[in-house]
């Protein structure tokens, strides 16, 4: 049994991708000097976080069926550290978090393994926009108005009002993840206020879960891009006017991947997305009360709490993605059309590349198939027709035959 | 603020009880132990008394382990996680808002009740029994029933061919006639629901509908053109048949009758949907159809109310796809058994069928009572 985990529950938008990242790519470094990060492909503890939650996602949940059995299998069969991360086991209940727990060996009144439940921080003033913002990547089509009128939902009676707090609200996904642990096991790990050092972030992972000195290679390439207003704007009008007639199969790679991350996301110049002036009183008492109350809890903080308390956005001249400007969002589409333009011609080019070798090797199977003697009479035509002898012989054959086709 | 009496009245829930929360008594007289780690979610409370009401209602009680089941099942899904019980605790200041469990929407209780069904249906999933000497002659092409491929629309397709194997007419052989099962085109999208529900889940009619009539188009399984078109390619044009006499069908395959799907309401349509979400997490893809068509599609045939109608709203879309469509097949000179204005349907009815939640519910909780893993009828006296 592993003597002990660390369980990184959250929450989305905090570097978890580059994090998940290094310790994929790292695991047998890891696993040499005893720490265990099972995957066997970069997404495992995501599958496994679906299948522990019985959530649907676009169809990848297919690949899920008993990942969460076979994760903890793995932590429990490990005899030292053990780390699962995804940011979505934010948003476990209370009854799936205790399910979690038992399956990892975990026992409420000591004993069993030392399980240490981490999670990771942003202010709210920039998650909310992200948060809009990844539900554009995922098909979203409602306005940001909208969203943020879900999310203001006191009652929370609308899926993405739910999941938004389920993922985001941190006292009460503590709340649910920590009721049996002791609070000097539950660590905080705050990202730092914009404009902050880059290398700041992993320096503070680092800490929390012990990975300092390790010799890690960091040079992974996987990030969660942002987009600007115009990009955001322009891919909710794109779901609104194709996401339904496209299956997540298709839409995965050339909505999510290639238009948003590879097209739009390259375009820095734009207005960034961010919280409506209007909103950052709530945002700011909220976060105070959540700052309050952590620090009460005793919790283990890595970083500041007050990095939450995110940057009062400058009312001149904020951009709205429900009013973007449309010259903008027309550069964006023509950057997109662009790309869905050479995206098209280099598949159109690799069908026809596919149909001609499907051609010759029909022509192989049908040559392999057609007899011997069969072979032997074209070989024997086409020789004669190459000469003038040959085509004299042919013709008074043909003659004698009473056809001229070339049959013969 | 009594979480002694919400121990109280989950543990009547447990053996029975009907009395809703806002009832029971907060005198003292109603207080109880806690009996497990966590007091259960609001949803998972609220489910049980609607299964004790259904049960009371038809002279049972609900089995000390069903209830047990309830209490401590999960919410599927996306949504609100489990919910506190409003009264049992002074609210928090994070986290969802406590709920009145009888105020709950019916939609909160499917979400609950799906999940149980969905663990009931997987625990049905046994490997495919060896087939008899008999059922294998059965299976065998016989050189002298021609080539044919039954193709259409999916939901009434799958069913015609087991039937036509039953009665040894094996599709296959040279040079097939491919049969493109068709029916008016609020039937085909119908049926169309129906398939996506059992192979997917997800998407709810209004959805299904909206999505298609928004952009003037038809699902792919409900486009008999394209269908049809598809078929051609695979077989040839000369070699597509559209049938919309299935009597005549059978005439020419030399059988009785082709086989038909299941009779299902419109709301035991929307049940196996449900079930399908959280089902798709236990067991593989390539087993969920079958295993719902083996499990929910036979209890829940005959069942679930009257078929779903297309709402008036969408008319105008149906009858120009119905048109388009039949314009295409005569276009294409298909041979047809039967009559191509069948395609077309009727007046739409004044008041839809659609998928009702409380109606919905009713079913569930008739499969909470007898679960699809029940081989023998529980007692009643437990």
């Amino acid at each position: 049994m592993s003597k002990r985990i660390l369980l990184h529950v959250g929450t989305p938008k905090t570097g978890t991708s580059y994090l998940q990242d290094v310790l994929f790519q790292n695991r047998s470094r890891l696993l040499r000097q005893g720490i265990l990060y099972p995957a066997d492909r970069f997404d495992a503890h995501f599958l496994a976080a679906l299948d522990l939650m019985r959530l649907r996602w676009g169809g990848l949940e297919r690949q899920a069926v008993g990942a969460w059995d076979r994760l903890a299998q793995q932590v429990r069969d490990h005899d030292g550290t053990a780390i699962i991360s995804h940011e979505i086991l934010a948003t476990a209940s209370r009854t799936q978090v205790q399910r979690a727990l038992k399956s990892l060996g975990h026992e409420p009144g000591g004993g069993g393994a030392e399980v240490h439940v981490i999670v990771s921080v942003r202010d709210l003033a920039r998650q909310i926009p992200a948060e809009w913002q990844e539900n554009v990547k995922h098909r979203a089509s409602f306005r940001y108005g909208r969203f943020l009128n879900l999310i203001r939902d006191p009652e929370r009676s609308h899926r993405v009002g739910a999941w938004f707090w389920g993922a985001q609200e941190i006292p009460d996904i503590l709340a649910r993840w920590g009721a049996t642990i002791p609070p000097e096991r539950i660590h905080i790990v705050t990202v730092p206020r914009p404009g902050g050092p880059r290398e700041e972030l992993w320096r503070r992972f680092s800490e929390a879960f012990g990975l300092d000195d390790l010799g890690l290679d960091l040079g992974t390439e996987r990030a969660n891009p942002s987009l600007g207003v115009p990009e955001s704007s322009l891919l909710r009008r794109i779901n609104k006017a194709a996401a339904r007639d496209i299956s997540p199969a298709h839409y995965r790679p050339l909505v999510r991947e290639l238009l948003a991350h590879q097209v739009l996301s390259k375009r820095t110049q734009s207005p960034r997305l961010s919280l409506p002036p209007s909103d950052y009183p709530w945002v700011a008492e909220l976060t105070e009360s959540w700052i309050a109350e952590l620090t009460e809890r005793g919790y283990d903080v890595v970083g500041d709490l007050a990095d939450l308390r995110g940057d009062e956005p400058v009312a001149q001249g904020w951009a709205d993605p429900d009013k973007p400007v449309e010259r903008q969002v027309n550069m964006a589409a023509l950057d997109a059309i662009r790309a869905l333009l050479l995206e098209s011609a280099e598949r159109q080019a690799e069908a026809d590349r596919l149909r001609s070798k499907l051609e010759d090797a029909r022509r192989e199977l049908i040559r392999a198939r057609t007899p011997r003697l069969m072979r032997t009479m074209e070989w024997t035509v086409r020789r004669l027709e190459g000469s003038d002898r040959g085509r004299q012989a042919l013709g008074a054959y043909r003659k004698v035959r009473g056809r001229n086709s070339l049959s013969a | 603020m009594s979480r002694g009496r919400a121990w109280g009245w989950a543990a009547a829930l447990r053996e029975g009880s009907t009395t809703r929360w806002q009832e029971w008594p907060a005198d003292g007289t109603g207080e109880g132990d806690a009996f497990r780690d966590d007091l259960p979610g609001a949803q998972q409370l609220g489910l049980l008394r609607r299964l004790n009401v259904a049960a009371e209602g038809a002279g049972r009680r609900v089995p000390l382990a069903t209830a047990d089941r309830v209490l401590a099942a999960g919410v599927s899904g996306r949504g609100r996680s489990d919910l506190p019980l409003i009264g049992a605790d002074e609210p928090g200041r994070f986290g969802a808002r406590p709920v009145d469990p009888d105020a709950l929407p019916d939609d909160e209780l499917l979400r609950v009740a799906s999940a149980l069904i969905a663990d009931d249906v997987a625990s049905t999933a046994h490997d495919p029994e060896e087939r008899t000497l008999v059922e294998r002659a059965l299976g065998v092409r016989r050189p002298w029933v021609r080539a044919f491929r039954v193709v259409g629309v999916q939901w009434q397709a799958e069913y015609a061919r087991q039937g036509l194997i039953a009665q040894g007419h094996r599709p296959g052989g040279r040079r097939p006639t491919a049969y493109l099962l068709a029916d008016d085109l609020a039937t085909v999208l119908a049926h169309a629901w129906t398939a996506r529900s059992f192979d997917q889940g997800g998407t709810t009619w209004g959805e299904f509908l909206g999505s298609s009539s928004a952009f003037g188009h038809l699902p792919p399984r409900a486009d008999l053109a394209r269908m049809a078109r598809s078929a051609s390619h695979k077989y040839g044009a000369a070699r597509v048949t559209i049938v919309l006499d299935r009597a005549a069908l059978a005439t020419e395959l030399g059988v009785r009758r082709l086989q038909a799907p299941p009779v299902l309401g419109a709301h035991a349509v929307d049940l196996v949907r449900r079930v399908g979400e959280p089902l798709g997490l236990l067991v593989d893809e390539a087993d969920r159809p079958r295993l719902l068509r083996e499990s929910l599609g036979r209890r829940l045939d005959g069942l679930g109310g009257p078929a779903l109608t297309v709402p008036r709203p969408r008319e105008a879309w149906l009858s120009a796809q119905a048109e388009r469509t039949r314009h295409e097949l005569a276009a294409a000179g298909y041979p047809v058994l039967g009559d191509l204005d069948r395609l077309v349907p009727g007046p739409l009815p004044a008041e839809p069928v659609v998928p009702v939640d409380a109606e919905v519910l009713t079913l569930a909780l008739g499969l909470l009572l007898d679960p699809v893993t029940a081989t023998t009828q529980e007692d009643p006296t437990r």
